[in-house]
């Protein structure tokens, strides 16, 4: 039996269904209570998201002399920016732990595709 | 004695966090799936510098730079159009998302009229200008084409999901206390946008 599922197929006797029930209206409160982000904090996201881009713009038009150190600027800011819109736009900031825990998982998975290919082209 | 109870969710399922981590896991496969094709990328422009660097001048920067922050606006009225449906203004939730959609059609707009120049001048895969190019030219067009193509396919999939999720919320399937669909339309929304800030300096700031 898995207590706490809302669904039981399950015959369940009337004073245990209660206790369940209970619980149940307990956890839907608790979801109630989650973090409502407000609309200056997306804004001022939305800001810093905007100052971000200008600046790489600006870097690659008017930097054209520094070649190599503009790609890597660039894909520095735009790691920033991708890690703020997972942060506050996509609310990880505010979720539980495991979306985080995962997503770190994710980018590692994807770090040691990346350093084997580099290896493999470097060796060659 | 009568005891009569109903079901605690009246029947229905409706499990917002195993929805919210289904969408993630999808978003997960998404990622690996644009990060292969940056590895490509990555081999074929470290192999073709100088050929990658000519092939980019035939992108506008100005173009581009107007997408992004169109991309990045929808993202904001998306988000805050979650938080508004979560405070229970639903149709502030709906003139946000009708703003999201509208930023959506706006960038495709654009990126025909980007991809109409490049048919014009013959750059796309298999015509005669294309054709002529070096190899190096030909390996960026080609995944200009591609990369930029699955990203705009994405914009499209990304915009239906919108315009389903505002019909919801009208005929108030999505509500105040069940708001996951719309959750999960602005993750995939945001996803459009994290590959578009990764795709903009690789094709347009060559420089």
């Amino acid at each position: 039996m898995a207590p706490g599922r809302l669904n039981l197929d399950l015959f369940v006797p009337p004073i245990l269904f209660n206790s369940l029930k209970m619980k149940n209206q307990h956890s839907i409160e608790e979801s109630h209570a989650e973090h409502i982000t407000s609309y200056r904090e997306h804004f001022g996201t939305w800001v810093g998201l905007i100052l971000l881009t200008l600046m790489t713009v600006f870097i690659s038009v008017f930097g054209a002399d520094l070649r190599t150190i503009t790609v890597a600027t660039a894909l520095l800011i735009a790691s920033v920016k991708a890690l703020v819109v997972a942060y506050y736009f996509m609310h990880l900031k505010y979720d539980p732990r495991i979306y985080r825990v995962l997503i770190t998982i994710v980018m590692s998975l994807f770090t040691v595709f990346l350093i084997m290919v580099i290896l493999d082209y470097l060796t060659r | 004695m009568n005891h009569h109870f109903t079901l605690p969710n009246s029947g229905h399922n409706y499990d917002a966090k195993a929805s919210k981590m289904g969408m993630w896991l999808f978003l997960y496969t998404e990622l690996i799936l644009f990060g292969g094709l940056f590895l490509v990328y990555m081999v074929y422009r470290s192999l073709n510098q100088d050929a990658f660097l000519l092939a980019s001048f035939n992108l506008n920067v100005w173009m581009g730079t107007a997408n992004t922050i169109v991309l990045l606006t929808s993202s904001m009225t998306v988000a805050m159009a979650i938080s508004a449906l979560q405070k229970g203004d639903s149709k502030k939730s709906i003139f946000l998302l009708w703003m999201t959609i509208l930023a959506a059609l706006f960038f495709l707009v654009v990126k025909y009229f980007e991809w109409s120049a490049k048919f014009e001048h013959g750059l796309f895969p298999g015509m005669d200008h294309f054709n002529q190019l070096p190899n190096g030219e030909k390996l960026y067009f080609n995944l200009y084409f591609f990369m930029t193509g699955l990203h705009g396919l994405h914009v499209i999939v990304g915009g239906i999901f919108i315009v389903i999720v505002v019909f919801k919320i009208k005929s108030g399937k999505v509500n105040k206390d069940r708001y996951q669909l719309l959750e999960n339309s602005g993750l995939y929304w945001h996803l459009v946008d994290l590959i578009w800030i990764y795709l903009f300096p690789l094709f347009y700031l060559i420089h």
